[in-house]
């Protein structure tokens, strides 16, 4: 049954994300974008990574629907009414990727994984959220202390890089 | 071999493939930003499946997990903050137009 959802989600990923690059209008790409990443959430859950799976869902969700009020914005023609070509290089960038695809997943079925296995059970979810609330607080606390800083570091600079200059600042600038 | 780790790891590689297509072709920043969104979803489905099927029992890998989402949502945030400015700039997001940026 388990391999049946991580078939499932995990083509419903793969078909979505095809179809992020297979339409002109770039607000359907993004909800193509929003139902791949959901579908990960969802093979998350299959693999029974509870607390991670809802997560995707959640941040996926949000970070989607802020990208296609972006498209909005930015495009001149979202809807993609005129069949706009936004690409370039198509043969290599095709070549790119299959040749990618083929040698990943060569590494992966011919890697002997099973002799760097430790254990196949996962624990139930409570004990999961228990255990990972543990190592986040205590031998990764450091990592994830750093991760916060990034945030923050983040946060000041898209501000400085977005926010706009007033014109009398600008022009002590240049 | 475990059927649903090859699975797994499969899916993980079609969406760096897919992601690698979309960074290389296509010329709108946000569409450039969605290739590497996909790259960062086939580490993401490789790290979970390589916790659930070889260390189940350490969560230094969910930690990983974290940080990659981490890493995802910032990766946006810059992005977008990199794409109004140059919109403000140039006003358009397209990357056949930023010729200047070439060393």
């Amino acid at each position: 049954m388990q391999t049946f959802f991580i078939g499932f989600f995990g083509l419903a990923a793969i078909v979505f994300a095809v179809a992020v690059f297979r339409t002109s209008s770039m607000m359907r790409s993004a909800l193509a974008l929003l139902f791949s990443q959901t579908a990960l959430g969802a093979l998350f859950l299959a693999l029974q990574a509870e607390f991670l799976g809802v997560l995707q869902i959640m941040m996926m969700a949000t970070e989607m629907s802020i990208m296609a009020i972006f498209m909005v914005m930015f495009m001149m023609d979202p809807g993609g009414l005129g069949g706009m070509d936004m690409s370039h290089q198509k043969r290599l960038s095709m070549i790119a990727g299959l040749g990618a695809v083929m040698l990943v997943s060569a590494i992966a079925a011919y890697t002997r994984w099973q002799e760097l296995a430790s254990l196949s059970q996962a624990a139930a979810a409570d004990e999961q959220i228990r255990h990972l609330g543990r190592e986040l607080l205590g031998r990764s606390m450091l990592v994830f202390e750093t991760a916060g800083i990034t945030i923050l570091t983040a946060m000041i600079a898209t501000t400085a890089v977005a926010v706009k200059v007033p014109a009398e600042n600008a022009s002590h600038e240049s | 071999m475990n059927p649903d780790l090859l699975l797994a790891l499969i899916t993980g590689a079609a969406l760096f493939g897919i992601g690698l297509y979309g960074v290389l072709s296509q010329t709108n920043l946000v569409m450039l930003m969605m290739g590497i969104e996909l790259i960062l979803a086939g580490a993401l489905v490789n790290l979970v499946a390589f916790w659930r099927f070889l260390h189940a029992d350490s969560y230094a890998g969910q930690m990983f997990v974290l940080i990659v989402m981490t890493v995802m949502a910032l990766e946006m945030a810059v992005g977008f903050a990199v794409a109004l400015a140059r919109f403000r700039a140039r006003g358009s997001v397209e990357m056949e137009e930023a010729q200047e940026l070439k060393g």
